[in-house]
């Protein structure tokens, strides 16, 4: 479902070009979960932005069940961003002024195909799933970082993606929240099917996936 | 959409004391802004009325002919001594702008009035005239026919009956306002057709028609400068083209004011630009900032599906309630201070001979609102820009907070 093809991303630097990414190719197969590891600095958020349509690669392809993504234009990756992918940051990426139903109902609001009740009625039933049914009406600054995160994949789940793309959505977190928080993103993975790629330090949780990526210098070594 | 400008007053709930700052600072300027455009409208449309109600800048009477100078120079003096009717037709001076001819008698026993009392009968041109009719407060609904005489303020002969004068039938066409001046107040004013056919009964000391009734003469000329010239140019010009005339000049402070008042315009135009500019200039600076400061949720939008426009557009509607409350508030503060003052005003500008009239509600409504998309402008464009530039950039480098 997924592909990319010689991708590459160069940052330029004052002290000249990074390449973050020096060309990757990588095929995931749809519903799997895969695991990328790698050492800071490796390029693997990098390489998940450019898969997840928030990051243009200076070179390569990326092809997500036969689209071209890079090859959209604006609005049409704006949609496929919507659609087709959930992401889930390395830091908190909740909207402040927005309660917690408010910021997950935001992507189906944004590109609107249902009605508001039934979009709102989805995003509580996703936060009464994270255990987050008594904070709908409370503000991200008002619960805790792990709670925060839970409403994150939340947000994520709300158009029903294809694609989940974590970025080490646990670092932050103690060890009793990173497996509770895991253990979601895996019952999304096996119950719905979900492809799920994730990026993290954690090499019991990467023993987890049917696979396991890992980068090193922007390449992958094995 | 709702929710995006549901985000963009958030927003703007965000950061309370800077919003307020953003509204106060616009609302001063479009409060000036407003205010300026009211009171030059309504100075300019005072003005169109007041200028030619202050009647000529000189009057050219026959060398030798008394004169009675007022501040209204609305007609000439009766005398004896005429000029011909085409003089200034004939001399084309580039100094004149309008001369309009007027033929006045002082008659007694004409039915106007009581017995024994005396009114001047006065005959204007009203292809020419631009002193008599600015000073109309009221008049029949039609155009002034033979027959029809304007009565001054001070006769009460009621508009459309029938008077007498010199047994002769005519129609009360119109009756001017208060001049200040007796004798205008006390006559009756008529085409000089009108007045021609009156001539057989007037009497003057000689015992046949007063010299300024014959065909082709008049008592004097009130002159307009022509847009430019100064009084000095058209006296010079005049003595020195026409023979046996002299040339008489209204109260010089009037050509003052109206150069005094189109100064203080020129004041408030240039102030209003200058609101104006620098509103805008700080809107955009404000705007650059705050978009920098949500570089990461602007990110953030586009990394969940939200299209540019979109983000732009929550930018912008955030920049349009603010500037467009600030352009209300303006408004209402404006419209404040004007009542406050208005008096005061008032009293100032009647005082210089300019009688004050404010904009109809119509044209004040269409001026605030014009004050106020102003405003809503001047936000939208400042925040068009740094909005639209910023969603142009990646949603990663936005989120990382890169440039
Ligand atoms: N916008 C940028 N400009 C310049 N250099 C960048 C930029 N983003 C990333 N880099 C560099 O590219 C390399 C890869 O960065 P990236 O964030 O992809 O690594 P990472 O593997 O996700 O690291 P971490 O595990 O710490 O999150 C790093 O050396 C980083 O310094
Ligand atoms: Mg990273």
């Amino acid at each position: 479902m997924l592909s990319c093809r010689g991708l590459r991303k160069d940052y330029v630097t004052e002290r000249g070009e990074v390449a973050a990414v020096a060309g990757i190719d990588l095929d995931v197969a749809a519903g799997r979960y895969t695991a990328i590891i790698g050492r800071s600095g490796s390029g693997k958020s990098s390489l998940m932005a450019m898969i997840g349509g928030l990051s243009r690669p200076s070179q390569g392809q990326v092809t997500v069940d036969g689209t071209d993504i890079w090859g959209l234009c604006e609005n049409d990756l704006a949609a496929f961003r919507n659609r087709r992918i959930g992401f889930v940051f390395q830091f908190a990426s909740l909207l402040p002024t927005l309660r917690l139903v408010d910021n997950v109902a935001l992507p189906a609001m944004l590109h609107r195909d249902r009605a508001r009740s039934a979009i709102y009625s989805r995003a509580a039933s996703l936060l009464a799933q994270m255990g987050l049914g008594d904070h709908l009406d409370a503000y991200p600054s008002e619960v805790s970082a792990g709670e925060q995160r839970r409403a994150v994949i939340a947000r994520a789940l709300i158009n029903e993606p294809a694609l989940i793309l974590a970025d080490e959505p646990t670092s932050d977190l103690d060890e009793q929240t990173e497996i509770e928080i895991m253990d979601e993103l895996l019952a999304v993975n096996r119950e719905r099917g979900t492809t799920l790629i994730l990026v993290t330090h954690n090499l019991a949780l990467a023993g987890q996936a049917e696979r396991i990526v890992h980068i090193a210098h922007g390449v992958i070594v094995a | 959409m709702r929710l995006l400008a549901s985000l963009a007053l958030q927003n703007l709930g965000r950061r309370k004391a800077r919003s307020l700052l953003l509204i106060a600072a616009v609302a001063v300027a479009s409060g000036v802004v407003f205010t300026g455009a009211t009171l030059m409208r309504s100075i300019d449309q005072s003005m169109a009325v007041g200028f030619t109600r202050l009647g000529a800048d000189m009057m050219v009477v026959p060398d030798g002919a008394l004169t009675n100078i007022t501040a209204a120079l609305l007609t000439v003096e009766p005398t004896d001594l005429v000029l011909d009717q085409d003089l200034f037709t004939n001399a084309k001076l580039a100094a004149v702008g309008r001369a309009a001819p007027q033929k006045i008698a002082r008659v007694e026993h004409s039915g106007i009035g009581s017995h024994h009392e005396s009114a001047d009968l006065i005959g204007f041109d009203p292809a020419l005239d631009f002193t008599v009719r600015p000073w109309l407060v009221e008049k029949l609904n039609r155009d002034m026919r033979p027959g029809d005489v304007i009565l001054g303020a001070a006769r009460e002969a009621p508009l459309g009956s029938e008077l007498l004068i010199f047994g002769k039938p005519h129609i009360v066409y119109g009756r001017l306002g208060r001049t200040g001046v007796g004798t205008h107040e006390r006559g009756a004013f008529m085409s000089f057709g009108t007045l021609d056919a009156l001539a057989p009964s007037v009497h003057g000391h000689g015992g046949g028609p007063p010299a300024a009734l014959q065909k082709g003469k008049v008592s004097g000329f009130l002159v307009e400068l022509a847009p430019g010239a100064t009084p000095l140019q058209a006296r010079f010009s005049i003595l020195s083209t026409l023979k046996g005339v002299k040339v008489v000049t209204g109260d010089s402070t009037m050509s003052g004011i109206r150069q005094g008042l189109s100064a203080l315009l020129d004041g408030i135009m240039a102030l209003m630009v200058l609101m104006f500019a620098s509103t805008a200039l700080m809107v955009s600076v404000l705007f650059s900032a705050i978009v920098t400061e949500r570089r990461g949720e602007l990110g953030l939008l586009k990394a969940i599906g939200a299209r540019r426009g979109q983000v732009v557009g929550m930018m912008v509607t955030e920049a349009v309630i603010a500037t467009g409350a600030g352009g209300a508030l303006g408004v209402v503060l404006g419209i404040l201070v004007m009542r406050l003052y208005e008096r005061s005003l008032v009293y100032w500008l009647e005082n210089v001979g300019v009688p004050f009239l404010w904009l109809d509600t119509p044209r004040m409504i269409a001026v605030a609102a014009g004050a106020i998309v102003l405003a809503s402008t001047i936000g939208a464009l400042g925040a068009l820009y740094p909005a639209w530039r910023a969603s142009r950039r990646d949603p990663y480098d936005l989120v990382r907070g890169e440039g």
